[in-house]
């Protein structure tokens, strides 16, 4: 049985902020201007972002009310009612609770009866994680329609008083720092039904490959700066004692980062020997990273090899929305079915490589419809 | 010397991509199977520390040493329609081999004993992956080898640019200590693309295709095994 995109729906809190007005958001450590800024936003090449957080690092809005008002719209731009949705399935890196999970919250912040819940716990690819799942579901016939619904709220990880509290700019380095000028506030959804309605996608494969058995943690939160302590952060005798020893930090391992590129192409590279991915074939190539990664040998060697995709063919809105971490796909997907891109018959094929601990996630769709 | 070139070309054949991609394939394998390997795990960590990186020098010389002579006796089984990939395994064999010189001289500034690291006998990883590449040097017109200069060039670059400064932040070691890894940074471009022409000249047909990324895959599985014992033994 074949599962359709129906509709997609994205939310994104407060007024673009450009690069000048970051820090004005986030704080200054310890009152001073970041060294690092100017050259990490330089690389991550990011003009504009949304934080739900205000100039007094207030949350103007929680992780589920931006979940929900995401949800709303895809399902506002859609005939089908809240309560026919019969799975629910949410994605976060760090929901507004420690528990329950997040999808419970969302499930209540949306009013919607008796669902079957999911709630994909990691970081870029749960959104993947959670899609498959509720694709999964309407492809068992146990659900006729499924709403996904992922959210983050970065900034409160990235306020200035995190870091004043973990020992401030003396333990600051580039890896803590690294992710603070990259991700930011936003939410995506979309709607799964059994069959096609209008213009919409249909869902042709969902696959990822994890790398967790071969590699370190390239991106987290919960061990301490210093990396010989093993602790993580409930072995603390208090929460205050592992925020001080820095275990309460996002911190990305910025050397491992060129492997998560590497391991994006063998994703594909695994996916085209099993005659599953035809890169030649593909209109349109949603990428949760930027094209310049793909520079350098890496670009010829795809090039080389037949497995490129043309520059044209690429479609980002990361530079104007920002790294929305899990929400990035389809904060995209959204902006790109709504911008008319799609014609009926165009393979799409979305990547997502999570960082974390080496996730590369794939999703396949056909335009159909009309 | 008077040598034939093969030059990068400008697209490869069906075949050759083909085969490319299952040498990419081999390659982010391999690299998989290394970042499991207890001594590059701590480089990956920051639990590297100098007598780690002794022991690195002292395990790969044996190899180094040993590989310039598989690659001349390579050169020396190719017949005549082969010359010109004869040439450019020539080439490499000149290139090559004195470079154990210079990881021995690496050995000595990071305050290790000339005698002991020309002492040092392969492990057993190394007597494994020596063994096989003589072996496949002294066949007719061995191909496949090509499979094993996708990795060890591979291995190279991936020490210059990935493993050399991170040996010197974490060990405290200088530039005068590292000049072996960083060895292969030159001129990087034209051994891609000498490569491409190799991959190019040599898969003409399904089956020596399989050949190289069988070699490749076993090369690349027998290096490990070569850095997993430096663990291993004392």
């Amino acid at each position: 049985m074949n599962v359709y995109v129906t509709s997609t729906g994205a939310f994104l809190p407060g007024p673009p902020v450009d690069n000048t007005e970051i820090e004005h958001i986030l704080g200054f450590v310890e009152g001073k201007p970041s060294r690092l800024k100017a050259r990490i936003l330089k690389s991550n090449g990011i003009q504009t972002r949304h934080y739900a957080i205000d100039r007094a690092q207030r949350t103007t809005h929680s992780n589920v009310e931006m979940a929900v008002s995401a949800a709303r719209k895809c399902l506002d731009d859609s005939p089908v009612p809240a309560k026919s949705v019969g799975m629910l399935s949410c994605a976060t890196t760090q929901g507004d609770m420690v528990v329950p999970g997040f999808g419970s919250m969302v499930q209540a912040g949306l009013g919607v009866p008796a669902v079957e819940l999911l709630t994909a716990h990691g970081i870029c690819s749960s959104s993947v994680m959670a899609v498959k799942a509720a694709a999964n579901s309407l492809r068992l016939g146990e659900h006729r329609r499924a709403l996904v619904v992922v959210s983050e709220l970065a900034s409160r990880l990235l306020k200035s008083t995190r870091y004043e509290a973990a020992g401030g700019l003396a333990a600051m380095d580039f890896n803590s720092e690294f992710l603070r000028w990259m991700l930011s506030d936003g939410a995506g959804a979309c709607l799964l039904e059994d069959a096609p309605r209008g213009r919409c996608l249909r869902i042709d494969w969902i696959r990822s490959f994890s790398h967790a058995d071969a590699f370190p943690v390239c991106m987290g939160i919960g061990t301490p700066t210093d990396a010989k302590d093993a602790r993580t952060w409930q072995d603390f005798p208090t929460y205050a004692q592992a925020e001080a020893a820095g275990a309460l930090l996002i911190r990305q391992d910025v050397r491992l980062l060129e492997q998560m590129v590497k391991l994006g192409v063998d994703g594909a590279l695994r996916l085209i020997e099993e005659g599953v991915l035809v890169n030649q074939d593909i209109d349109h190539f949603l990428c949760h990273y930027s094209s310049h990664h793909f520079r350098g040998k890496i670009a010829d060697l795809l090039v080389m090899s037949g497995a490129n995709i043309p520059e044209d063919r690429w479609f980002t809105n990361l530079y104007t929305r920002g790294n929305t971490g899990a929400a990035s796909i389809l904060i995209m997907l959204d902006e790109f079915l709504r911008a008319g891109r799609a014609a009926v018959g165009d393979k799409i094929l979305c990547m997502v490589p999570e960082s974390g601990r080496f996730n590369t996630a794939y999703m396949h769709f056909t335009a159909v419809g009309d | 010397m008077e040598t034939i070139d093969i030059k990068r070309p400008v697209a490869l054949t069906e075949l050759g991509q083909g085969a490319l991609r299952r040498l990419a394939r081999a390659w982010f394998e391999f690299e998989r199977r290394l970042a499991v390997v207890p001594i590059v795990r701590r480089l990956d960590l920051g639990t590297f520390t100098r007598d780690d990186y002794q022991r690195l020098l002292l395990n790969l010389r044996p190899q180094v040493v040993e590989g310039s002579r598989w690659i001349s006796r390579c050169a020396s089984s190719f017949d005549r329609d082969h010359a010109d990939i004869r040439s450019v395994v020539l080439r490499h064999a000149h290139d090559e081999h004195r470079d154990y010189e210079i990881l021995e001289t690496d050995y000595v500034a990071t305050g290790g004993n000339l005698k002991t690291i020309r002492e040092q006998p392969r492990n057993i990883g190394s007597e494994a992956l020596n063994a096989f590449l003589m072996h496949r040097a002294g066949e007719p017109n061995p191909v496949g080898l090509l499979g094993a200069m996708w990795i060890i060039e591979g291995l190279g670059q991936k020490m210059a640019s990935n493993w050399a400064d991170r040996v010197e932040e974490l060990t405290g070691v200088d530039g005068s200590c590292t000049r072996f890894l960083r060895y292969h940074a030159d001129n990087d471009d034209s051994h891609m693309d000498k490569l491409y022409g190799l991959i190019d000249r040599v898969c003409t047909h399904e089956n020596a295709a399989d050949d190289v990324v069988r070699t490749a895959s076993v090369v690349a599985r027998l290096y490990a095994l070569q850095l997993e014992e430096i663990d291993v033994e004392p």
